[in-house]
């Protein structure tokens, strides 16, 4: 998971005190006048030049750089789309005339699921993961994103997993039971559509955490000096906040996919009500991700539109305090309203009004950033631009669809239209404004700083007006088609039914749509080699992406610059000149390594100057090993899967063994401006620690959805447990516990051991540590197979064996990360001195020890006192 | 700054559990209501005083442009107070939304 | 309906009207809704044309700069006051109606159970001790809050009468319920809003409103035996019934049929709809059924009976068609 892996402890100890910044900090306003040296300079330029130097030819596929992953990644994103599109055209085919047999009722379920699946899960989510990754780096100044190689990993993920996905639909075999995929239709449903939805999606969520997890990292770890958390481009706030729901959002859908993927392979009866289980449960797992998801799509996009309204209206933004405040509030409000997704599934009204409340007041944050962006428009001169147009376009639409939002809160209005086409309407509204325009006004805006080339104006405008009205053609009269009865995922209708002329309509509009799109697509490929380079700030920017070199370099920045103001290209006239002349940090590359340079998450002190990983293979074949681990098992090829994923294993390992956490020559080095900094970190100020605690954070949130999933069957069945039904053994699972402990016990004693120098003792600590963790996994196995309880005969067993799997399957990865440390320690990987393997892996153990003992505690006592 | 809508997560957390058990588990509607209804004036409290707290912080001065937008450790404070003290408000605003059901609707069904 | 909200909606009624519609309502619920969203239609336009036409007027007819001291007023009042001031007021509203609409019923019960892909329909009146079993159509008095039970035999449905009121979902393992208080008498469409399979879109039922004193005199009439066959075809058709073993599906009460398993057909042909609302009760459509169900319903367990002769399904359509 984790690249670039250097951390330390948080009480400083001698050694580390030498690990410390040396030099002068803030640069001095002498230090910044210094003049530069013309030859020096060049040469810094070449050794910048030769380390950043992209593959040529087909190890083109190599690169890890995150201008040809985010390219990569956004125009596979944007072919997903397109895909998804024409499934939704023939769909709107099908539902032009009453009773039409273009489709046929199951291909059509087979579209309209994938229609959704993809518009989301291969499209919304990882655009914005694209755009962040080639975006990001540039608004903080930064070279690349912390962990290029999990970038490049991320997105073979995604290829891989998102071709298996939709390639489905052409062999007729795709997943038919809707994108929500309900049990007990999906869990019930023949053949491997399921499978496939739920493996491949999986697969593809798993890749999305770790591009969150980057994000995150990037924004807390790796911002220029100087830009303290208030200063910070809005974008960045944005990534952040969006980052963090991704971490909380999507864990609860992997428990979910988790426990159906059992019930499917295994016929452990989570959601089948014969048997104990309960289909609600998958509604509340996939709607806690499902409405933070819609936000999750949303916010990017909103973040674009917070960088193109200043430049649009060539002033700051206003408000800033208050767009973070609505950012960050709409975060955690879209947390509370995932049961309106469930309004009419006959829960009891005081939660539905609790619910329903609860989705009321998230209009006031998302009203606040709306009216920022009105209020920096009114107070600013604005010049028309053309993504300005987009981003206009994208608010009357989505000022709609958040109309409509209010009404199908109120929990009473949405009895009357839930699953109609007026929700259709609805959700397209918010999604393409809150989505689509403002993205493709985003790409309008931000090409000339992906290719130095600029889009065509006129094709531009023509595209955003066949868009914008074929758009309100087709959705507008949805919502009346939904109002006259029309329901949703219906394959046909009646002609009695006077859905007749609303629907042609609809369809008619559709393919306007779909024109619109189609000229904007050729507007982004048509080949542009004739055309002169674009201006290098085009638009006349105020943030750093604009300072990128014309024509384009694959080093990104060119010195690491000390940020003093949100706008340093309209406050700093001296800006420029002193980023160009590598005036600022980090200007060369002495050892011929890529580096970024690492700041404190708070107040941007600098910390390190840490290497970054390059060019590998490495990447490609462990996501190649890892999408056969998950795609395998679709047909039912366990043998081969497990055989994948030990092969995936080995390619990270190799990864992160070869290219991570290396020791280094010198201890530190000189960055410019008269500071020196280490070239190691340890502890919170190291990225691969954030890494590790955030992608923990997700962990454990799949976690503790298993175990809301035991409290929701206790409180929703009578049968849970059953009356008499065999419990885990209590002495086992005490057992278990001290096992637990004793292993967390033994790896944080090893890390301070191992600090003093005592190698020999951190090793035998450490070894220690993998045979407690085993025998601590073995009696909690024993314990639940002892007293012969059988997963399949009702969901009490069935959920008991899913928190063990989930616990055995960490101890697993516990124990493979405890022998990379003692690996590490043998080959001088790891020293007294050099130990963020071990530091990591005690982090990753506070986690597991966590787990292990509230497992214990739902096996061992919640059982007992519920019956 | 994050601590306040922190409190309207728990409050929401709490409250969604208590009308669970209450209405399903035990059919009482009363005890949801009662129980939501303390959850309330607790979040309430711990928020105004968050919401104080940063108030104090945001050193709100009549007359100030309060941008907060210069690259000093007081100006970071400041912004940080003043986030603080709006996502108050707005965490405030969405407790008491969560709780009006609890006036209005007497039973469980 | 209040004077007010006939006057805003009636020249848009014409486009609304339909047996399916949430805008030409029969019941009390639907009626508070409709009347509830021409409101909020209303409050939205105005909200939309105001912040559109802003943003229309600040970037293209006066862009004229405002001070930050008006832009931070705009940010505050539009963006927390009155958003805070509206939305409370409508939350109040709202969660008002939403124990009025699911007010325990009083007098008949419904109990509707979702099938792939039909619906099975018991009709216990107030102390009955067992239920008049019937399929594919709901009968409603007027003038009474009828209480509805909803169950799911294998996959989630959802049961929907727009003209009467909202939705509640039918979910296997649970029983859920709501009630309606319909108003109008007529025939009106309810249709299955819970994706459920294959012939989702083929999962629709009557719904009757009718005078008390006509749901009485009709509900008497369905609790009793099927009539028997009065014409020679229709005697032939009751035969092929048996000997082609329909009666190992279907019921029809009064004959040795008796099963559980598909629709109950005691009074089939009294029901304005066939094969769950998506045939007119006609004996063409009828026949055409029998003989490959499949072409109107993929998915549907009924098997074909193309390989009788037409003769043969003409006469068991004449004797279905004779179940009044």
């Amino acid at each position: 998971m984790t690249d670039s892996r250097t951390s330390s402890h948080p009480a400083p100890t001698e050694e580390e005190q030498a690990a410390r910044p040396v030099g002068t900090y803030p640069p001095t306003q002498e230090l910044l006048d210094a003049p530069d040296d013309p030859q020096a300079r060049a040469e810094r330029e070449a050794q910048l030049r030769e380390a950043w130097k992209t593959p040529r030819g087909w190890r083109y596929l190599s690169a890890v750089n995150n201008t040809e992953v985010g390219a990569w990644y956004a125009l596979s994103a944007f072919g997903f789309m397109l895909c998804a599109g024409v499934l939704a055209l023939l769909i709107r085919v099908q539902l032009a005339v009453p009773d039409n047999d273009f489709l046929s009722a199951d291909r059509f379920n087979q579209f309209f699921t994938m229609h959704g699946s993809a518009m989301m899960f291969l499209f919304a989510v990882p655009m914005f993961e694209a755009i962040s990754i080639l975006l990001l780096p540039a608004f903080l100044g930064a070279r690349d994103m912390p962990f290029p190689r999990l970038s490049a990993y991320g997105y073979w993920c995604f290829l891989i997993g998102g071709s298996f996905v939709l390639g489905s639909v052409l062999f007729n075999v795709a997943p038919k039971s809707g994108w929500f995929m309900y049990p007990p239709l999906a869990t019930e449903q023949e053949g491997i559509g399921p499978d496939i939805w739920l493996l491949g999606l999986s697969f593809i969520e798993i890749a999305s955490i770790a591009a969150a997890v980057e994000l995150i990292v990037g924004v807390i770890k790796c911002r220029p000096p100087g830009m303290r958390i208030n200063i910070m481009p809005l974008y960045a706030w944005y990534v952040l906040v969006v980052g963090v729901m991704i971490l909380f959002a999507f864990p609860p859908l992997i428990a979910g996919d988790f426990l159906f993927e059992l019930q499917r392979s295994l016929d452990w009866p989570f959601f089948d009500p014969d048997r104990g289980g309960d289909p609600m449960l998958w509604q509340h797992l996939f709607w806690i991700f499902g409405h933070p998801e819609v936000y999750i799509v949303f916010l990017p996009s909103i973040a674009i539109a917070a960088m193109v309204v200043p430049t649009a209206s060539q002033r700051p933004i206003v408000g800033y305090s208050w767009i973070v405040l609505s950012a960050v509030g709409v975060g955690f409000l879209s947390f509370g309203l995932w049961v309106h997704h469930m309004f009419t599934t006959g829960l009891p009204s005081l939660s539905l009004g609790f619910f329903s409340a609860a989705s009321q007041a998230v209009v006031i944050p998302t009203g606040v950033q709306i009216f920022a962006f009105v209020a920096t428009l009114m107070v600013g001169r604005v010049k028309m631009i053309q993504p300005m147009l987009w981003i206009a376009g994208a608010l009357a639409i989505f000022t709609m669809g958040g109309l409509t939002g209010v009404m199908v809160a109120i929990a009473p209005f949405d009895w009357q239209v839930h699953d109609t086409y007026f929700i259709v309407a609805h959700l397209h509204y918010t999604l393409f404004g809150g989505l689509v325009f403002p993205l493709l006004g985003g790409v309008y805006y931000f090409y000339p700083f992906f290719t130095k080339r600029m889009m065509s104006d006129r094709l531009g405008r023509i595209s955003f007006w066949t868009t914008f009205i074929g758009f309100n053609v087709c959705f507008l009269p949805m919502h009346l088609t939904g109002l006259m009865g029309m329901p949703r995922r219906v394959a046909s209708y009646s002609s009695d039914m006077g859905w007749d002329w609303l629907n042609l309509l609809s369809s008619v509009g559709s393919f306007i749509v779909a024109t619109g799109i189609l000229i904007f697509a050729w507007d982004l490929v048509r080949p542009k080699r004739d055309q002169p380079l674009a201006p290098r700030n085009p638009w006349n920017g105020g943030t750093l992406e604009w300072s990128h070199d014309v024509p384009a370099e694959a080093w990104g920045s060119r010195s690491v610059p000390y940020v003093s103001s949100r706008y340093p290209l309209w406050e700093d006239d001296k800006f420029l000149e002193r980023l160009d002349g590598g005036r600022f940090y980090i200007p060369d590359a002495p050892e011929g390594k890529r580096e970024t340079l690492v700041t404190s998450a708070v107040d941007a002190e600098p910390q390190g100057a840490l290497p970054i990983t390059g060019p590998a293979w490495c990447t490609i074949w462990a996501a190649a090993f890892t999408g056969g681990a998950f795609i395998l098992p679709v047909f039912k090829l366990y043998w081969l899967a497990s055989l994948s994923g030990a092969g995936a294993v080995a390619c990270v390992v190799y990864w992160l063994w070869t290219a991570t956490a290396q020791v280094p020559k010198a201890p530190d080095r000189d960055v410019g401006l008269g500071l020196r900094l280490p070239v190691y970190v340890t502890g919170f100020r190291a990225p691969g620690w954030w890494a590790m605690f955030i992608t923990m954070l997700g962990d454990a949130t799949a976690f503790a959805s298993i175990v809301f999933g035991v409290f929701f069957f206790w409180t929703a069945r009578p049968d849970f447990p059953p009356e008499g039904a065999a419990h885990a053994d209590a002495t086992l699972i005490a057992l278990s516990a001290l096992g637990f402990v004793l292993a967390w016990g033994a790896t944080i004693t090893a890390r301070e051991v191992n600090r003093r120098g005592r190698q020999r003792a951190a090793r035998a600590l450490v070894g220690a540590g993998v045979l407690c963790t085993l025998g601590a996994a073995g009696a909690m196995g024993l314990a639940l197979w002892l007293p012969g309880m059988a997963p399949s005969s009702h969901a009490y067993p069935a959920t008991m064996y899913a928190l063990g799997v989930w616990v055995g399957a960490h101890s697993g990865a516990g124990v493979v990360m405890l022998l990379y440390c003692l690996a590490g320690s043998w080959a001088g990987k790891l020293t007294p001195r050099y130990d963020a393997d071990l530091v990591n892996t005690t982090l990753f153990w506070h986690f597991l020890c966590l787990m292990g003992l509230v497992t214990a505690l739902m096996m061992g006592v919640f059982p007992r006192l519920a019956s | 700054m994050v601590l306040a809508p922190t409190v309207w997560a728990f409050h929401f957390v709490f409250c969604y559990a208590v009308m669970s058990v209450a209405c399903i588990k035990l059919g009482a509607p009363d005890i949801a209501r009662l129980g939501v209804a303390a959850l309330t004036v607790i979040a309430l409290g711990i928020i105004g005083f968050l919401g104080w707290r940063a108030w104090v912080q945001w050193n709100f001065r009549p007359g100030d442009n309060y941008k907060h937008d210069r690259p000093t450790e007081s100006q970071r404070r400041e912004f940080l107070g003043h986030g603080g003290f709006l996502l108050s408000i707005v965490s405030a605003v969405g407790v008491i939304f969560d709780a009006l059901p609890i006036f209005i609707i007497e039973s469980c069904i | 309906m209040t004077g007010r909200a006939v006057w805003i909606s009636l020249p848009l009624l014409a486009g609304c009207s339909g047996v399916q519609s949430v805008l030409d309502p029969a019941g009390r619920d639907a009626q508070v809704l409709a009347e509830l969203f021409w409101v909020m239609l209303a409050g939205a336009v105005v909200l939309w044309l105001l912040v559109n036409g802003l943003i229309l007027y600040v970037t293209r007819i006066a862009p004229q700069p405002l001070s930050r001291r008006g832009a931070e007023a705009l940010i505050i009042g539009g963006g927390i006051i009155f958003p805070a001031v509206v939305l409370a007021g409508l939350l109040v509203y709202g969660l008002s109606e939403m124990p009025k609409q699911r007010a325990e019923g009083a007098g008949l019960t419904l109990r509707v159970t979702g099938h792939q892909f039909w619906w099975r329909v018991e009709y216990w009146p107030d102390g009955a001790d067992a239920p008049i079993l019937a399929a594919n159509e709901v009968r409603l008095p007027t003038g009474q809050r009828s209480e509805i039970k909803l169950n799911a035999e294998r996959v989630i449905h959802s049961f929907w009468i727009p003209a009467l009121g909202g939705k509640t979902d039918m979910i296997p393992g649970r029983e859920t319920r709501m009630s309606l208080e319909p108003e109008k008498p007529g025939t009106y469409r309810g249709q299955c809003t819970e994706f459920c399979g294959e012939s989702h879109a083929y999962m629709a039922f009557g719904a009757v409103v009718m005078s008390p004193e006509a749901f009485d005199a009709w509900l008497e009439r369905e609790a009793a035996d099927a009539v028997a066959p009065e014409t020679q075809k229709a005697r032939r058709g009751q035969q092929i019934f048996l000997s082609e073993g329909c009666g190992g599906c279907h019921q029809i009460r009064g004959t040795p049929a008796d099963a559980q398993v598909g629709p109950d057909l005691t009074h089939l042909a009294g029901r304005t709809t066939l094969a769950a609302g998506i045939l007119p009760m006609s004996h063409s459509a009828l026949r055409d059924w029998i003989a490959d169900p499949e072409a109107f319903k993929p998915g549907v367990e009924m098997p074909g009976y193309g390989h009788l002769s037409d003769d043969d399904i003409g006469a068991l359509a004449t004797y279905l068609m004779s179940l009044k």
